[in-house]
């Protein structure tokens, strides 16, 4: 006897589908890093190994055998996910370090980094589009509207330059690189960002100082996201301020801070929310470009370095890893956007 | 590369602006249009406008702005003022090229998605949905760090990153247009399906792809420019605009090797930021700044 079927609740087979495809897309991403280690012209075993490795036939035998380098294309995918899933990303060519140990090692920094910056960005051009959204077509609108181009126009690095040479070379405001003053140990080691984990430890002196670090990289990387978060914001809170229940709330006599913050903005928020994942592939993007000017040991310098030193093993440790976060990033900001509007679940 | 083109938006884009109008109204797409129309000039006129030689090491290296060198020399002696002028050649053409290519490609297998549906619909979209996994420029650097580090590659990378934006546009203009009644209407009428393609579908498809590639441009130029200042593109001694700001990072306390070159990039990836953003309001009404509704 079969049982009838319980159909699920929309709101899990929502969730069930997103992951579904969050997975596939994972899968997805090692197919293309696989596809292009298969792609690198020349020996395969030389540009995974190094020149110097791969003249000695004992390490060249080692790794056709790790990697099933004898066996058909097909077969050699699926040595290759079994290696990944046991957290096998390969060695890197520079420091002969296992990749995944790299990783570990630059991703905190990183992140420290984007967290601050995306916070910046998201308060900072939030409050533009709202208020160029509520001086539409007046001088702030369009004042508004040339600095969100403005900051989706200057190129990171050359920000990074300007900064760099005002405020830490010429001002002295600020430092011009590394995560701490020399002579300042880092902090006993938690998340590896170094502001909490001294302020975990409560060495306040430290956190001051990783904070001074972080401000001004920081604050160039958040320079696009600005823009365009003011651009976003703008147009999202367009769409809602002349519906009718904005009249009804202005005109039983709320305050203007209260219909926008409550009516309005609250409205224009998962529109806003949708750029979340947007903005953090910019900040990610960002990092690669700042952190090789400020001397940030994070994973963008990390890649920076792996990619002109052609060591293939750890550019594609970061791509993969940057992909499955952001595509985990791309997930939760999915479901955050089925939690406050409940129409999209449907369909 | 990020775009913010609804690409659900075939019934609003109107496939004639009425541009005199419009343009009253659209100061920035003045400037821009201007900006760039300078830009192409120094591209072309290059030779005939610069002092120097962009490539000779002749004068003391390091020298500060003067009448003699406009914007200074670089670690090597160089004109930096005729390195900048130079550097036009290189990056608006491959800009553009970068551009066409992206939507040449995308517009193809988005209109081959949208036309046969199906199967090629579903292995086109699950490409772009790859694609879209990574982060422009980390793929980027992937893929140069595959092929090789250079100018071509560079461009042949962002071409992969930046062509799924065209196909899912297009995709989904072909797939609303071509269900619309008009385009029933023809048909039943008796015009051929090529017809139809060329003479309905089309023409509703260009006007939106425009936009989209004139949003780009700025965004290519970009990349590219990072691209190379990350040394993945174009190698010395070529004067070009992000490498020269890479030299200038090394140098930093010599301010004018790296703030001049940085500028050329931001004055022309504005220029194309202004146009596009007048054009999206002349597309996109709903949220543009001369409107009739609301408010």
């Amino acid at each position: 006897m079969r049982r009838p079927r319980v159909p699920l609740p929309p709101f899990v087979r929502f969730l069930l589908r997103r992951a579904a495809a969050l997975l596939l897309l994972c899968l997805g991403t090692t197919v293309i890093a696989f596809g292009f280690t298969q792609l690198v012209p020349g020996d395969p075993v030389a540009a995974n190994l190094g020149e110097q490795a791969a003249a000695d036939p004992a390490a060249v035998a080692a790794f056709e055998d790790r990697y099933g380098l004898d066996e058909p294309v097909p077969v050699q995918y699926l040595i290759y996910l079994r290696n990944l899933l046991r957290g096998d990303l390969g060695e890197s060519l520079q420091d002969h370090q296992p990749v995944r140990e790299n990783l570990a090692t630059y991703v905190p920094a990183s992140a420290e980094l984007a967290i601050l910056s995306t916070l910046v960005a998201v308060f900072v051009g939030v409050a533009f589009g709202i208020a160029a959204a509520v001086r539409r077509n007046r001088l702030g609108d369009h004042a508004l509207r040339v600095v969100s181009l403005v900051g989706i126009s200057m190129p990171t690095f050359w920000i990074a330059l300007l900064a760099l040479y005002i405020f830490f070379f010429r001002l002295g405001w600020f430092p011009g690189g590394d995560r701490l003053d020399p002579g300042i140990l880092a902090p006993p080691h938690v998340t590896g960002m170094y502001t909490i984990d001294a302020a975990l430890a409560g060495q306040w002196d430290v956190m001051v100082n990783a904070f001074h670090h972080l401000v001004l990289p920081a604050l160039v990387l958040a320079a696009y996201n600005v823009g365009l978060l003011t651009r976003y914001t703008r147009s999202a809170v367009l769409e809602v301020i002349g519906n009718d229940y904005v009249r009804a709330a202005r005109a039983k006599g709320l305050a203007e801070r209260v219909v926008l913050l409550r009516h309005v903005l609250r409205a224009a928020l998962p529109s806003v929310v949708t750029v979340i994942g947007l903005v953090f592939a910019n900040v990610l993007t960002g990092t690669v470009l700042v952190e090789t000017i400020f001397a940030w040991p994070g994973i963008g310098q990390y890649a920076y370095r792996s990619a002109v030193t052609l060591d293939l093993p750890s550019i594609m440790g970061v791509g993969l890893f940057v992909a499955v976060v952001y595509i985990s990033i791309n997930f939760v900001v999915d479901v955050l956007y089925g939690v406050i509007d409940p129409r999209i679940r449907v369909t | 590369m990020s775009t913010t083109l609804a690409p659900e938006g075939p019934a609003r884009a109107r496939l004639r602006p009425r541009w005199p109008r419009q343009a009253g109204g659209q100061p920035l797409a003045v400037i821009g249009a201007t900006l760039v129309a300078a830009w192409l000039v120094v591209a072309v006129l290059a030779p005939y406008l610069a002092p120097h030689d962009p490539l000779a090491q002749s004068a003391e290296a390091f020298a500060a702005p003067s009448s003699e060198h406009l914007f200074g020399t670089d670690e090597l002696g160089r004109d930096v003022f005729s390195r900048v002028l130079y550097g036009a050649r290189i990056s608006l053409p491959l800009g553009l090229l970068l551009v066409v290519l992206a939507a040449a490609i995308g517009g193809i297998l988005g209109g081959l998605a949208g036309y046969f549906r199906g199967w090629t619909d579903g292995v086109v979209m699950r490409t772009t949905d790859l694609v879209f996994a990574f982060p422009a420029i980390i793929l980027a650097m992937v893929v140069t760090a595959a092929l090789g580090p250079g100018l071509t590659n560079a461009v042949l990378a962002l071409v992969i990153v930046a062509w799924p934006s065209y196909a899912r546009v297009v995709r989904s203009l072909v797939l609303s247009v071509a269900d619309s009644e008009y385009v029933w209407a023809t048909r039943l009428l008796g015009s051929s399906s090529r017809r139809t393609l060329v003479r309905e579908v089309l023409p509703n498809v260009v006007g939106p792809v425009l936009v989209l590639a004139t949003l780009d441009v700025g965004n290519a130029i970009l990349l590219l420019s990072g691209l190379s200042f990350l040394g993945l593109g174009a190698q010395p001694p070529d004067p070009e605009w992000g490498s020269m700001v890479a030299t200038g990072t090394q140098f930093f306390q010599f301010w004018w090797i790296g703030t001049f070159p940085g500028l050329a990039i931001f004055s022309a990836v504005l220029a194309f930021n202004f146009i596009g953003d007048s054009l999206r309001d002349v597309f996109d009404p709903r949220t543009a700044r001369e409107s009739r509704e609301r408010m």
